[in-house]
């Protein structure tokens, strides 16, 4: 097997595995080092960080939105080389992402009715 | 046609058995036992109808079964099998009636009784040999449940021991038809299990070494030759005693006819190659199971021993290899069924009289109960071969065969024959005379009218047959001959 | 306008679609997604509505593979082919999810009682009858990933189903064990083409008749499709998952998998190994004639000391895909092993659903359970089943026996014709090994019959709670054990059906 198409492709990897340990490490020497309470906690998107009290479990409600989430991202990703080669493909094209989007709209609508997309 | 109908009247009569309500359980005893005397009565149609003299395959039926496997639906009787579907049409009403104040579950019981009935003539008129291994493998059902369901305290164990280890020798014997057939695809292109054709088909010495192995591990366990008897001194000891007497009078039958009808004719050279190996284990089965048995206490598994010993006449007399001691081996196995099944029918009327069968126990019943003590009689000299009763044909004749195929088994045996007397006659004598020391003992009722019902006819016949053993060895005899000529035939 | 743009204006080639070939599975789709509306919609459906339209959206299915019955053809660019293989394999998954549903439709909540099972149990169901029809049918080693996820997803959520947490526990090791099985398959897949320069099945045994291909790494492509097919038909060693997950799911379900999974595993099973990899046979063969060795004797072994019967029946069906294997080992030089694979499957599914069915009818007797962790399906309660239940208890003989194959039950003429195929592709050791795993089997088959039978119940039998009534799993129950004795006395249809699957089309 030829593995010589590979080499940019390694040469890559190398280069950004080295770019990020030299920016943590030079970093680590030439930064400013001052310690604060709010610098040590955890980053959650502007939300007061918390623990969780003893005992308590993460809710599951967010692993939920986050699949939701995961489902329409995959969708879109489908979607966008779909409509680069949408005239080639032709009513076939529109066919076939028809029942994609169509199945994907009856899941949606599914967890709709049942409670899925409630909070609380 | 009307062997099928002989074949499956049983297992209608089981699925009326089982139709009865439960509220009238008393009416299925008399429908099984319509239905076993039913197929007595076309089993001795069957038998005047037999032609004698000749040796092939008479008042057979042929139907397509299973065509994509070459099996098919093929039965037939000969001079070797009608006198083994006589004797079980024969015993099966007797044990029917042997089981008629039974109290736990009648229905069941009878209707397997059916079914075993109906699974056991159907290996001795086999010709396609799938049919024979479906029919083999039948027997196992009812008997499992006949054992494990309403035999002993250790009837669980043995009724798993028996299934297993009987298991184990028909599948053995399948992966050999398996093979036999796919030889004999190969060689002739026509799928069959067809007995006659896998019989003329020629087979290379080595292959038929191992599939006589294969056929060998069945039939040796379920005779059973010694050393694969294990299971049974359990299985007999704990199965309800109307079972005992068709798994002794009839089942045991199976394995040496298997040996007859199939490993022999099917594989001559490999019969032959083992034949040196067949008459030393009959040989130490005799003599080894008669000195067991003389040191059993339970007279059940003296019994159970007996036949064991007995049976190992059988094996002597067909691995002979002669028409005398084939001839002898069929009658024997005649004669053994009667005289077994007389013998496990007094032990079951004993336990229902005193609730056990220890020999001990009893002692001088000879002055309580002398019919059934002149019953006993006769049937333990006829199976200690007394002349002119029905043993003595038999083990004449193969002790005859195996002389002329070699003396020093012939006279090891005959040490056996005398063995034999001794444990038995032993037995009737604690238990029969002596003085009548218990107190139990002095009011047991003698023989009951059903009682004398079950056992006349196994006394008549055991004399009779013993008189005139003609009329059965005349009808033996051709097809006996074509047996030893297709075993001494020689190999391309 | 974009250069970029501008090279790829030539017309691209679309894939024909075959709507006829795949109508059966596109009527399970339809029929899974207007379930799963009715559910939304109609979340008050009764448990019979929903099985009446399960039923319905099988009968559809059925129909149309009655339709395509002669039809012979790869469709869709060799992604998809239709043969014998196919349609026995969809008959029968169409039947087993018949039976599956009225499973379903029982339930296992007592009278009284609201049902434990949500209502998604049914579209699931027919998602996961989608993927192994699907399954059976593929002949691109993608559409063999994408059909074998569509199942596995759906049997995960199944496993779940209730609320009980030996069930909880199943659905988890299912779906990790399952996950982790994906990914060898999925790797060896990756390997293959990698080795070949294709998924297609059919490009792929042409590849292996090739000097030039690297065979090294073809064959540890290979090794690898073995290790994930192995997993999912639950062969030694790969079966640690299949005794908790039957144990702890509920009884339809488990019956479900036990018969369902291994159809279409060992349809797709048979397509790649004797199909498309068969010119690699002598190099395959060792290691599947091994882990059917291993797959027999230790299944069989381990399932003598059980004393659960859902997780006896778990490890009995580890040992049928032992005999299974024998069947797949012979399939690749003889056809005799492709027809009799199908045909043990045919009659191991009705007879394993069975026995299923007796348990999950069991365990409806007696008092509930407090803890709420497991069915009762503890050897315990068959103590005396045939004083107190002489027809289930007469069934589960039925079953019991027919896995042992004793004649004439159905079991009996599947091993035998697997032994027959066996014998004539050269592997008499195997099946000899195979005998005795038969005999080892017999002593737990015959246990069950033991405490059903020869044992007197515990306790008072009139304490007991009634099943309740049981409509649907009495019918299933019937048809499941008239199919065991049916099949038994006249095989030869079926049989004849079987060997025209035989032919392989990749």
């Amino acid at each position: 097997m030829n593995l010589g198409a590979f080499a940019p492709i390694l040469a890559m990897l190398v280069l950004a595995a080295a770019f990020a340990v030299l920016s943590i490490v030079v970093s680590a020497f030439l930064a400013p080092h001052r310690p604060t309470r709010a610098k040590y906690s955890a980053y959650e998107s502007g939300v007061e960080p918390g623990r969780l009290p003893q005992g308590e479990r993460y809710p599951v409600k967010f692993y939920l939105t986050a699949m939701l989430f995961v489902v329409f991202d995959v969708e879109v990703i489908f979607l966008y080389p779909w409509a680069v080669v949408f005239r080639q493909l032709g009513v076939f094209g529109l066919v076939q992402m028809g029942i994609f989007v169509g199945l994907i709209l009856i899941a949606y609508i599914y967890d709709w009715k049942r409670g899925g997309l409630e909070w609380d | 046609m009307l062997l099928t109908a002989t074949l499956f009247a049983p297992l209608a009569g089981a699925l009326l058995v089982a139709l009865v309500p439960a509220a009238r359980q008393e009416s299925a005893r008399l429908v099984a036992l319509a239905a076993s005397l039913v197929t007595l009565g076309l089993a001795v149609v069957l038998a005047a109808r037999f032609q004698t003299g000749d040796a092939g395959f008479q008042l057979g039926m042929t139907a397509e079964w299973v065509p994509a496997f070459g099996v098919s639906y093929r039965v037939g009787v000969d001079g070797v099998s009608l006198p083994l579907v006589l004797l079980t049409a024969v015993l099966t009403p007797l044990a029917i009636a042997g089981s008629w104040r039974m109290a736990d579950r009648p229905r069941t019981y009878l209707a397997l009784l059916l079914v075993l009935e109906t699974a056991m003539l159907g290996v001795f008129v086999s010709l396609d040999l799938f049919l024979f291994y479906v029919f083999w493998e039948a027997v196992l059902v009812p008997a499992y449940f006949l054992i494990g369901s309403f035999g002993g305290e250790r009837r669980v164990y043995a009724a798993v021991k028996f299934f297993v280890y009987t298991l184990l020798g028909g599948l053995l014997m399948l992966v050999g038809i398996i093979a036999l057939f796919w030889l004999h695809q190969q060689a002739t292109g026509t799928p069959t299990f067809d007995y006659e054709a896998l019989v003329d088909f020629q087979k290379a010495p080595s292959t038929q070494r191992w599939l006589f192995a294969a056929f060998f591990a069945a039939f040796a366990i379920k005779t059973p030759v010694w050393p694969f008897h294990t299971w049974l001194p359990d299985a007999y000891t704990e199965a309800p005693t109307t079972t005992t007497v068709l798994l002794a009078g009839v089942m045991s039958k199976l394995g040496v006819y298997g040996f007859l009808r199939f490993a022999l004719p099917l594989f001559p050279d490999g019969a032959r190659w083992a034949q040196p190996v067949l008459l030393t284990l009959a040989v130490v089965g005799i003599l080894y199971c008669a000195l067991v048995a003389t040191m059993q206490r339970d007279f059940k598994t003296l019994v159970a021993y007996s036949s064991v010993s007995h049976l190992g006449f059988i094996v002597l007399g067909i691995f002979a290899f002669n028409l005398q001691g084939l001839q002898g081996g069929v009658f024997y196995m005649v004669a053994h069924g009667l005289v077994i099944g007389g013998l496990f029918f007094i032990t079951g009327m004993l336990e229902e009289r005193r609730g056990t069968r220890r020999i001990e126990e009893f002692g001088g019943l000879q002055q309580v109960v002398p019919r059934m003590g002149g019953v006993m009689l006769v049937i333990t000299l006829g199976s200690v071969a007394l002349p002119g009763l029905v043993g003595f044909v038999g083990e004449f004749l193969t002790l005859l065969g195996a002389f002329l195929e070699n003396r020093v088994y012939a006279v090891l045996a005959t040490v056996g024959v005398i063995l034999g007397a001794v444990y038995l006659l032993w037995a009737y004598q604690r238990m029969w005379h002596g003085p009548l020391e218990r107190e139990e003992n002095r009011s047991l009722p003698d023989l009951t009218r059903r009682e004398w019902a079950i056992l006349a006819p196994l006394v008549a016949a055991i004399i009779v047959l013993g008189l005139f053993p003609r009329p059965v060895l005349d009808r033996v005899e051709p097809s006996a001959q074509r047996v030893v000529e297709q075993t001494q035939a020689p190999s391309p | 306008m974009h250069p970029l743009a501008q090279a790829t204006t030539q017309p691209l080639p679309l894939p024909e679609v075959d709507w006829r070939a795949i109508a059966p599975e596109l009527a399970l789709a339809v029929a899974g997604v207007v379930l799963l509306l009715v559910v939304a919609f109609w979340p008050r459906a009764g448990r019979g509505v929903l099985a009446g339209l399960t039923l319905a959206g099988l009968a559809a299915a059925a129909a149309l593979t009655v339709w395509n019955w002669d039809l012979e053809r790869v469709a869709f660019e060799g992604a998809v082919s239709l043969d014998g293989i196919t349609r026995y394999a969809r008959a029968v998954l169409l039947a087993v999810g018949a039976l599956a549903t009225l499973m379903v439709a029982q339930g296992d909540s007592r009278e009284g009682e609201p049902d434990d099972s949500p209502p998604e149990v049914f579209p699931l169901l027919l998602f996961a009858l989608l993927g192994m029809v699907l399954l059976a049918a593929a002949s691109d080693l993608l559409v063999v990933f994408i059909a074998l996820e569509i199942l596995s997803l759906s049997l995960y959520v199944m496993a779940g189903e209730t609320r009980r947490l030996a069930a909880q526990e199943a659905a988890m090791k299912y779906f990790l064990l399952g996950a982790f099985s994906s990914a060898f398959l999925l790797y060896g897949i990756a390997l293959c083409y990698g080795a070949t320069g294709s998924t297609n099945l059919l490009e792929i045994a042409d590849a292996t008749g090739d000097p030039t291909a690297d065979g090294t790494l073809l064959l540890a492509g290979v090794g690898l499709l073995a290790v994930g097919f192995l997993f999912k038909v639950s062969a030694v060693p790969f079966h640690m998952w299949t005794p908790d997950v039957y144990q702890g799911t509920p009884t339809p379900v488990a019956a479900f998998m036990a018969a369902a999974t291994k159809v279409a595993g060992f349809a797709v099973f048979l397509r790649v190994f004797a199909g498309a990899l068969g010119g690699l046979v002598v190099s395959w063969r060792p290691v599947i004639a091994g882990a059917a060795v291993l797959t027999m004797l230790v299944g069989a072994a381990l399932a003598v000391v059980q004393t659960d019967l859902k997780r006896m029946l778990a490890y009995s069906s580890i040992s049928h895909a032992g005999y299974l294997l024998v069947g797949v080992a012979a399939a690749a030089t003889v056809p005799a092993g492709v027809s009799a694979s199908m045909f043990y499957l045919l009659t191991y599914a009705f007879m394993v659903m069975g026995a299923f069915m007796v348990v999950q009818y069991v365990s409806r007797l007696g008092p509930p359970d407090d803890d709420a962790i497991g069915e009762r399906s503890s050897l315990e309660d068959y103590r005396g089943l045939a004083r107190r239940h002489p027809w289930a208890a007469g069934l589960l003989a039925v079953f019991m026996l027919a896995l042992t194959g004793i004649p004439p039950l159905s079991g009996f003429w599947a091993k035998y014709y697997v032994f027959l195929a066996g014998i004539e592709a050269g592997l008499t050791w195997l099946v000899v090994v195979a005998v005795i795993s038969s005999v080892i089997s017999a002593f737990f088959y015959l246990r069950v019959l033991v405490v059903a039978y020869l044992q007197e119940p515990v306790g008072d039998p009139g304490a007991e709670t009634a099943p309740g009534r049981t409509p649907a799993l009495g019918v299933a129950l019937g048809l499941a054990g008239l199919l065991t004795v049916a099949i038994g006395l006249a095989p030869e249809a079926l049989i004849a059906a079987a060997r025209s699957a035989e032919r392989i089309l990749g």
